[in-house]
């Protein structure tokens, strides 16, 4: 497991959603700065824009504060929260007519292995720019199995699909992610 | 990037690492602050102080409403002029099929 809302090994998500719903704002507090980094990139895995990312976040993060009573703390609080910002995600990006993205060669310079900063950049934005090219769900499924560690169980039961789904999904984002980035080599 | 296969439970560390950064929009704390405004942590010191102000304001507001209340009704229903006070006893006195009361004449001048 990469990354879990960088909060193993501290207070329990469990304990401090428990402390949440009583009304403790520490608590949520401190679970929002657990959980801040990968509910943006989850967000920012449906939208495009990342201040739009960003309102989808907050409206996962309030959404949850509001439903924290109806979160089981006997199942890890990740895939729930997750779940939330997802869809929070999705029904925004529904909401608003979603730039489309440009062609995808106008906007992927050739390059190699990025050893700078600059090169970072560029295959950040490559990378993005490949990633609008997959089907939403796609996108998620790839974003959370890879990007954030989930299992192929908890990205279906983040995105609400059978797990053969979920990991179908995966599979097919990464082959097409191969295709659209292909003339970028890996480390060696 | 390794090579997909539908079979493959194992991450991709690279594409995994790769995707983090693509993602990550940064600026942490400013989005948390954010947050925890929007969910009414964000200010707890105006809040509080307003809701502290909440009652002795309120209190001060209907003493001083009551207080102009109660002078405002003092200046409206001030005593009546003399000639406000005369007229009703002249149009008794001329009035009445009787003699005069000296009584309703002079109650005027009683006051």
């Amino acid at each position: 497991m990469s990354e879990r809302g960088e909060g193993a090994g501290r207070v329990d998500d469990a304990q401090l959603a428990v402390r949440a719903a009583g009304g403790d704002r520490d608590a949520f507090g401190r679970l929002v700065e657990r959980w801040a980094p990968q509910a943006r990139r989850v967000a920012r895995a449906v939208l495009h824009d990342p201040d739009d990312a960003d309102d989808a976040a907050q409206d996962g993060f309030l959404s949850a504060l509001l439903k924290l009573e109806r979160y089981d703390p006997g199942r890890p609080f990740g895939p729930w929260l997750m779940r939330i910002v997802a869809n929070a995600a999705t029904d925004r990006r529904r909401r608003r007519a979603v730039r489309r993205a440009e062609p995808l060669d106008s906007r992927l310079p050739g390059g190699s292995r990025p050893d700078t900063a600059a090169e970072q950049r560029v295959l950040g934005e490559r990378l993005r720019a490949a990633l609008a090219e997959l089907p939403e769900r796609q996108r998620l499924a790839v974003a959370l199995f890879d990007g954030e560690g989930y299992s192929h169980a908890d990205v279906a039961a983040i995105l609400g699909i059978p797990e053969g789904t979920a990991r179908s999904d995966v599979f097919n984002a990464r082959r097409r992610l191969r295709v659209l980035l292909e003339d970028w080599r890996e480390p060696r | 990037m390794t090579t997909p296969s539908p079979f493959d439970h194992e991450r991709d560390p690279v594409l995994g690492e790769a995707l983090r950064q693509a993602l990550d929009p940064g600026g942490p704390d400013a989005f948390v602050a954010r947050v925890s405004a929007a969910a009414g942590f964000g200010q707890p010191v105006y809040w509080d102080v307003l809701a502290g102000w909440a009652r002795p304001g309120i209190a001060a507001a209907v003493a001083a409403a009551m207080a102009a209340g109660f002078l405002v009704g003092r200046i409206v229903s001030g005593p009546p002029s003399l000639d406000e006070a005369l007229v009703p006893s002249e149009a008794m006195v001329l009035e009445s099929q009787g003699p005069p009361d000296a009584g309703v004449v002079f109650a005027v001048f009683d006051r």
